[in-house]
């Protein structure tokens, strides 16, 4: 099917979404065209504003409209923690939490060897430079429980630790309120691995 | 070939998303080599596939359909194994690279599904050298990429105390001034699977480089390039 050329850029837009395949990208652009076009003309305004003023905070790497994020400017954060998570949105989850006192570094990715991710394309020699302020004590991976994730948790380990910085590892086993009937047995082998003294 | 196959012995290659919800699964089976599978849905937030398809983890899966892409529609964990860790997770993720582009798809290598597994037990041992030198040797043996060691290309033994030279499908052949020299010594070892002497080992690494360079051709080997850029933060 042959689309208007401006119609099959915006499809070819929304295609780029992650999740969004040609047909739902497709549909998308109809309902936005035909049933909403304030907010089709909301979300354009909003797109370009957004790529216009966000940028990477000088400290954590998070999304800023200012050199450093408000959260990094924040004087009553502790300023001797710091977590690196792998996506903005671990942050979130982590925020949301009221648990965590400390700053943060948002790498923006995970190492991938199978895909050729690696250091270079994620922020690790920021991150490095980031911790190595000399008022950050402890370094806290909070990086996902996947393959990649444990991955990248070992290598900033290591690096850190050869920088004298004290690293841990957030800990995984049994969630919150969980029965070991429910739990996945990977999940109960990785709790009995990892089990600590009384 | 079978449509239905049920709760095969398998390890996960490697996974990569597939259309708005659905992952790709590489994996490697007891009984029918490299397969692609579809896990449906299996990106989905609340998916009970997605956090079964861990690599390095002894499953069993269940799969239907014919041809190239077939369609996942179990996963069992195995029980036992725990994860790599650290240096031995990136080696895993190296001898899991050598099978995915080295190994032709859905044929059987029922051998080296056990060299694989053996592999992934033994690295967490002190010194993950030696056995990924095996673990190539083993791969490239079973492929047919590897002429046998213990006897040059005319046929005659190979002595201990001779310099060999390795000619890329031939095998071995006398010292040539300007190819990498082989020890006879070490020929024997490698051929006996015994890389224990250090000489060995570091022509054994130049040996099973060149010869895996030369087979994957002009396709990368990102865990190779990770380790160096690593390394050099």
């Amino acid at each position: 099917m042959m689309h208007p050329p401006a119609l099959a850029a915006l499809i070819d837009a929304l295609h780029a979404l992650p999740g969004v395949g040609p047909k739902s990208a497709a549909r998308m652009a109809y309902h936005l065209l035909q049933r909403d076009r304030t907010g089709a003309g909301r979300l354009a305004a909003s797109l370009t504003a957004a790529l216009e003023r966000l940028h990477p905070c000088e400290r954590c790497n998070n999304f800023s409209e200012t050199p450093v994020c408000e959260l990094c400017a924040n004087p009553r954060r502790d300023p001797r923690l710091l977590a690196v998570v792998e996506m903005p949105v671990d942050l979130n989850r982590l925020e949301e939490t009221h648990a965590y006192p400390g700053l943060y570094f948002v790498l923006m990715g995970r190492l991938s060897p199978l895909d050729g991710v690696g250091p270079r394309q994620i922020g690790l020699d920021r991150l490095l430079k980031r911790a190595q302020d000399g008022v950050t004590e402890e370094v806290i991976l909070a990086t996902n429980f996947t393959v990649e994730g444990e991955a990248t948790a070992h290598y900033v380990g290591e690096l850190l630790k050869a920088r004298g910085l004290a690293v841990t590892r957030m800990a995984r086993g049994v969630p919150a309120g969980g029965e070991l009937e429910y739990v996945d047995g990977l999940t109960i082998a990785q709790a009995y691995a990892d089990r600590r003294p009384l | 070939m079978a449509d239905r196959i049920d709760a095969e012995p398998a390890y996960i290659l490697h996974t990569y998303p597939w259309k708005e919800t659905s992952l790709i699964v590489e994996a490697f089976t007891a009984h029918h080599g490299r397969v692609s599978l579809v896990a449906r849905g299996a990106r989905r937030a609340h998916s009970a596939l997605k956090a079964k398809l861990l690599a390095f983890q002894p499953l069993w899966l269940s799969w239907f359909g014919k041809g190239g892409l077939k369609t996942l529609h179990a996963a069992e964990w195995q029980g036992g194994a725990l994860h790599l860790s650290g240096r031995a997770l990136m080696c895993g993720f190296y001898i899991s690279e050598l099978i995915l582009k080295l190994l032709p798809p859905d044929d059987p290598h029922e051998a080296l599904y056990r060299r694989y597994e053996e592999t992934l037990a033994e690295l967490s041992a002190a010194d993950p050298q030696p056995v990924l030198r095996r673990f190539e040797l083993d791969l490239l043996s079973e492929l047919g990429y590897a002429q046998t060691l213990d006897q040059t290309a005319a046929g005659t033994p190979v002595e201990a105390g001779g310099r060999y030279a390795y000619t890329l499908g031939v095998g071995v052949s006398p010292a040539a001034p300007d190819a990498p020299v082989y020890a006879g010594g070490s020929l024997l070892a490698m051929a006996a699977r015994d890389f224990s002497d250090p000489r060995t080992l570091a022509e054994a690494k130049q040996l099973m480089r060149a010869l895996i360079n030369h087979y994957l051709g002009d396709k990368p080997l990102h865990t190779r390039q990770l380790l160096l850029d690593l390394q050099a933060l």
